[in-house]
């Protein structure tokens, strides 16, 4: 992920960022599953926010990890 | 009458008869309430887990939408969590059409996507993850205990933070191990900060310094 001056989802006119699109979340993760701050992501508030909510959900769902790489 | 979307998770091992016959159970729950709707049933298939749940590896993903009272909730929810068969579900309000795709059945396919994807980020891929690792605070604030209950929150809905009760353990024991680790490197640092302080204005009162030093050390 670069350090970006605008925010992505912004740019595509995100309304809602899915939780179940697990191609997207992992993006914003750091390579031990970690949400990437928005220092990085580059992303606006809303979009953060959302963005959170929306990993939150997807490790819930076992879609994205809590920790990457831990195996007990 | 809300719209809400529902994902399941089944035990992989089950035929799609019985996922069927489930999905039909649950539903009836549903559309017992007047004027209740299912708008679009989804089947994912089966997919691997990002982390095993009850041990296993792989869940059969289902996801659903449906229109009904919020008083229709709960006992539709009991019902999910008494199935043993039934690894995770999550009830969240719906935020649009299910019509999009996404990405998630074939692994292949999935693959390629994110190669395509980062591809062109790839030279910055570490930067970023040098900026993850460096910056515990920030993590903190994204990580917050809470990440079920803000999504409740957001949607205005009890029965969300119901399903999402037990994840919020899972979250919360996860979150607090990594917190404190934090909170104790900073402490750590802080005290160093007071002693060094301390040890100045020791210098200049004397023998009171010492009962000072105590003091901070408790707090």
């Amino acid at each position: 992920m670069a350090y970006r001056k605008v925010c992505r989802f912004c740019e595509k006119s995100v309304a809602r960022i899915d939780y179940k699109d697990a191609g997207v979340l992992e993006r914003y993760l750091t390579d031990r599953g970690k949400i990437l701050p928005r220092r990085a992501t580059g992303n606006c508030a809303r979009h953060q926010r959302q963005l959170g909510t929306a990993i939150k959900r997807g490790r819930f769902l076992a879609l994205v990890p809590y920790i990457e790489g831990y195996y007990g | 009458m809300r719209d809400y979307e529902v994902v399941y998770i089944f035990k992989s091992a089950l035929g799609t008869e019985d996922i069927d016959a489930r999905l039909q159970r649950y539903h009836e729950k549903i559309l017992a309430a007047e004027g209740s709707e299912i708008t679009a049933v989804e089947h994912w298939g089966k997919r691997q887990l990002a982390y095993p749940i009850d041990r296993n590896e792989n869940g059969y993903y289902v996801v659903a939408q449906f229109s009904t009272e919020p008083g229709a909730l709960p006992e539709f929810e009991r019902l999910l969590k008494l199935d043993d068969e039934v690894l995770r579900h999550l009830v969240v309000l719906s935020e649009g059409e299910l019509a999009v795709p996404i990405s998630l059945g074939d692994d292949d396919e999935d693959d390629d996507r994110r190669r395509g994807k980062r591809a062109d980020a790839d030279s910055d891929d570490t930067a970023a993850d040098d900026a993850g690792s460096d910056d515990d605070d920030d993590e903190d604030d994204d990580s917050d205990d809470t990440a079920a209950d803000d999504a409740g929150s957001d949607d205005d809905d009890d029965e969300d933070d119901d399903s999402d009760d037990t994840d919020d353990d899972d979250d919360d024991d996860d979150d607090d191990s990594d917190d404190t680790a934090d909170d104790d490197d900073d402490s750590d640092d802080e005290e160093k900060a007071d002693v060094a302080v301390v040890d100045v204005e020791e210098d200049d009162s004397g023998a009171d310094g010492d009962e000072d030093t105590d003091e901070e050390d408790k707090d």
